[in-house]
C-alpha cells in the first residue's frame, strides 16, 4: 500500500502518448560534468551538484527501487524501504523503514552519496531532514504515464546505464501502443475502479490510474469527480451505474478488497452480469515498469474478447 | 404524563419527517420524482435509482438513528448514575474502550455477517465495560465521583485505549486496518440488513435496562443514602445502569465508530426543555439523539459532494463548545 495514493496530487502538465518516443530520444537530463562536479536536476525542477555519479543510492520509492533493478543498476542501490517489495531481490536490500518517516539515522549509516525521495509518499519532513544532514536528494514526483517513461530514463542517466533504460522504455511503449491500439475501436464500458474501500478513495481527474483506464477502453464513472484520488461517496460511484468493477487488492492480494460490499447491490449492471473483477494495486498505484502489466491485465478484463 | 406523550409525539414527528427528507438528498443526482417512483413502486424507476434510495440511504439513514438513540440513551444514563451532567460516553472514554475492542475484533478477521456483527458488539462491550469500570474505580473516592476526577479519569482512559489502538495498528499490517482511522472519527456507513438487525436488538436491550432503571435513577440523585431510605438498592440500579449504557454505547460504536459528543448535547437539550425527569427523558433522549445525528450525517454526507465528511466531525464541532459551556455554567454548581 503506498500511503501517497489517499492525498490529492497536483495535476501535472499533460503530455500525450506520443510524446513518448519524444522524450525517449531526448534523454533530458544527460548529466553536465563541471569542475565543480556533476550538475542534474531532478524530476522537480531542482538543480543539485553532485561530487561524481553516484555510487551508493538510497532508494525512498518503491517504483524507483523496481527501475533500478529493471535498468540492472541494483547494485548501486544501498537502501530501500518496507514498501520495495518488488523484484524479490529488493527484499534483501537493507531497509531504512516506511516511506512516510523513514529512518534518518539507518539512511546516513548507509553513508549514501544520493537518496532518492518523492514528495508525494515520503512528505516533506523527510526531504527537509536529508537536506539539513547535506545528503544529495534528488526527488521524483511522477503523476502520469509519461513520468514513468521520464523516470527511466532519469534513472538510466543517473546511473550511467542509459541503453538499458532506452531498451526498457521502448519495450514498454511498445506493449503501450498495443493495448491502446487494440482497444480503440470496441465501445467503452462504464467502469468503477475502487483504489479503497472504506473510505471509498477512487481515482479521478489527472490520476494515473484515470489514464490507464481510458488506455485500456473503459470509459470510468469517477474521471470527472475530483481531482487525483479523492474520498468518493457511495451513492456517487454507484449512481454512474458501472458495467464492470474493479477492486485494487495492496500487499499480495490480501488487502481489503470487500467483495461482499459491492454483490449487496444486485441492480447494478456490473453486479447482475458478475463482473467484480480484483486487480493488484502495486501494478497500477506504482510509477514503475510494472505499470503496463497493470495496463494489459485492466484491458484484459475490461475487454476479454476482442481483435 | 401528557407532556411526555407530547413531547414524544413531537420528536417522533420531526425524526420521521427528516428522515424521510434524507431521503432525498445526496451526493447521487437523483430527482424527487426517481426517489417517489422508488418508494411507491410506481412511475419509472431505474435499478441504480432503487440502490442508491433502497440499499445506500435508507440503511444509513437508519444507522444513524439508532447510532444516535443509542449515544444520547447512553448519554442519559451515565449522567443519572454518575449523577455529573458532563458524563457521556466519549468523555468517559468508554467509546474508546468499545472502540480499541473493535480494532482488536478485526485484528482477528472479524466483519460484516451476521454472526460476526454479534462477535463485534461482543468486544466492544468487553472494552467498554473494562473502560467504564476502570474510570470508575479511579475516580471514586469517599464522598462518590467528583465531577471533575472523573472526566479527568475518562480523559486518562480514553488516551489509554486510543494508544492502544495505535499500536494496534502499527503492529498490524497496515492493509488489514487501513480502513480504521476513518472509522475512529465516526463513520456512518449503509450496513448490510443482517448487521442492522444485530444493531437494532442490542440497542433495544439497552434501551430496556436503562429505562428499567430511570424511575430508580431519579432517586438516586438524592443520593445514595437518600436512595436507600426509600428502598432503593443504589449500587444495585447503578450496575444495571452501567450495563444498559455500555451496551449501548458498544453498539453505537461497532457499527458507526465512536462518534462524540451525542450523548452530551442531547441530553442536556432535552433537559432544558423538558426538565431532570430520567422517565422522559430516556424514551425522548432516544429519538432525540437519532435526530440529532440523523441531521449531522446528512450535512456530512451533502456539504463537499461528491466526497463526504465523517460524522464524527460534525457532532465535534458542535459538541466541543457545548462541553464548554456546560463546564463553566454548572461546574460550578456541581462540584464539591
Amino acid at each position: 500500500m503506498r500511503r501517497s495514493v489517499g492525498g490529492r496530487r497536483p495535476l501535472g502538465h499533460g503530455r500525450s502518448l506520443g510524446t513518448i518516443a519524444a522524450a525517449l530520444l531526448l534523454t533530458v537530463m544527460l548529466p553536465a560534468l563541471s569542475a565543480a562536479g556533476l550538475s542534474v536536476s531532478d524530476q522537480t525542477g531542482r538543480t543539485l551538484t553532485l561530487p561524481a555519479p553516484p555510487r551508493r543510492i538510497v532508494s525512498l520509492v518503491p517504483s524507483v527501487t523496481e527501475i533500478l533493478f529493471a535498468i540492472g543498476a541494483q547494485d548501486v542501490l544501498v537502501g530501500v524501504t518496507d514498501f520495495c517489495d518488488y523484484p524479490p531481490e529488493a527484499r534483501k536490500k537493507p531497509s531504512v523503514g516506511g516511506m512516510v518517516a523513514p529512518s534518518l539515522e539507518t539512511i546516513v549509516a548507509l553513508k549514501p552519496d544520493l537518496v532518492v525521495a518523492t514528495s508525494a509518499g515520503n512528505g516533506e519532513a523527510v526531504l527537509t531532514q536529508l537536506d539539513r544532514l547535506r545528503i544529495a536528494v534528488y526527488a521524483v514526483n511522477p503523476t502520469h504515464l509519461n513520468d514513468v517513461f521520464d523516470l527511466i530514463a532519469r534513472l538510466g542517466a543517473l546511473t550511467g546505464r542509459e541503453t538499458e533504460a532506452t531498451r526498457l522504455s521502448t519495450g514498454l511503449s511498445v506493449r503501450v501502443t498495443a493495448v491502446a491500439k487494440r482497444v480503440a475501436a470496441l465501445p467503452r464500458p462504464r467502469v468503477l475502479y475502487v483504489l479503497w474501500p472504506d473510505p471509498l478513495i477512487v481515482p479521478a481527474r489527472g490520476a494515473l490510474v484515470s489514464e490507464l483506464l481510458v488506455l485500456a477502453g473503459a470509459a470510468s464513472v469517477t474521471a470527472e469527480g475530483g481531482d487525483g484520488y479523492p474520498r468518493y461517496s457511495l451513492e456517487a460511484a454507484v449512481v454512474g451505474s458501472p458495467e464492470v468493477i474493479i477492486l485494487a487488492s495492496h500487499g499480495h492480494g490480501q488487502g481489503p478488497m470487500a467483495r461482499e460490499k459491492w454483490e449487496r447491490f444486485s441492480a447494478l449492471p456490473a453486479v447482475a452480469s458478475g463482473r467484480i473483477y480484483s486487480v493488484s494495486g502495486d501494478l497500477l498505484h506504482r510509477y514503475g515498469p510494472r505499470v503496463v502489466d497493470g495496463l494489459e491485465q485492466l484491458a484484459r478484463l475490461i475487454h476479454p474478447v476482442g481483435p | 404524563m401528557t407532556r411526555l406523550l407530547a413531547a414524544l409525539a413531537a420528536l417522533a414527528l420531526a425524526t420521521a419527517a427528516l428522515a424521510v427528507g434524507a431521503l432525498f438528498v445526496g451526493s447521487a443526482p437523483l430527482s424527487g420524482r426517481a426517489v417517489v417512483a422508488v418508494l411507491t413502486g410506481r412511475g419509472t424507476a431505474t435499478p441504480v435509482d432503487e440502490v442508491v434510495v433502497l440499499s445506500l440511504r435508507l440503511p444509513r439513514i437508519a444507522a444513524a438513528l439508532l447510532a444516535g438513540g443509542a449515544l444520547a440513551v447512553a448519554g442519559v444514563g451515565f449522567q443519572g448514575l454518575t449523577r455529573n451532567p458532563l458524563a457521556e460516553p466519549s468523555v468517559l472514554g468508554v467509546s474508546s474502550g468499545a472502540a480499541f475492542g473493535v480494532v482488536l475484533a478485526q485484528v482477528f478477521g472479524l466483519r460484516a455477517g451476521p454472526l460476526e456483527a454479534l462477535g463485534l458488539t461482543a468486544f466492544a462491550f468487553a472494552g467498554a465495560f473494562v473502560a467504564g469500570s476502570a474510570v470508575y474505580l479511579i475516580a471514586a473516592g469517599a464522598g462518590g465521583l467528583p465531577v471533575h476526577t472523573l472526566v479527568l479519569a475518562g480523559v486518562i482512559v480514553g488516551i489509554f485505549f486510543s494508544s492502544a489502538i495505535t499500536v494496534l495498528i502499527s503492529i498490524v499490517d497496515f492493509d488489514r486496518l487501513g480502513g480504521v482511522v476513518h472509522w475512529l472519527l465516526g463513520n456512518l456507513a449503509p450496513l448490510p440488513p443482517p448487521a442492522l438487525g444485530v444493531f437494532g436488538l442490542v440497542t433495544a436491550l439497552g434501551f430496556w435496562l436503562v429505562l428499567g432503571q430511570s424511575r430508580r435513577l431519579n432517586l438516586l440523585a438524592l443520593g445514595d443514602e437518600g436512595a436507600l431510605q426509600l428502598g432503593v438498592d443504589a449500587e444495585r440500579v447503578k450496575r444495571r445502569a452501567f450495563a444498559g449504557a455500555a451496551l449501548l454505547t458498544a453498539a453505537a460504536v461497532a457499527f458507526a465508530g465512536p462518534i462524540g459528543f451525542v450523548g452530551l448535547i442531547v441530553p442536556h437539550a432535552l433537559r432544558m426543555t423538558l426538565g431532570p425527569d430520567n422517565r422522559t427523558l430516556v424514551p425522548s433522549a432516544f429519538l432525540g439523539g437519532g435526530l440529532f445525528l440523523l441531521a449531522a450525517d446528512t450535512l456530512a454526507r451533502t456539504l463537499i459532494v461528491p466526497a463526504e465528511l465523517p460524522v464524527g466531525v460534525i457532532t465535534a464541532f458542535c459538541g466541543a463548545p457545548f462541553f464548554v459551556y456546560l463546564l463553566r455554567s454548572r461546574s460550578a454548581r456541581i462540584a464539591p
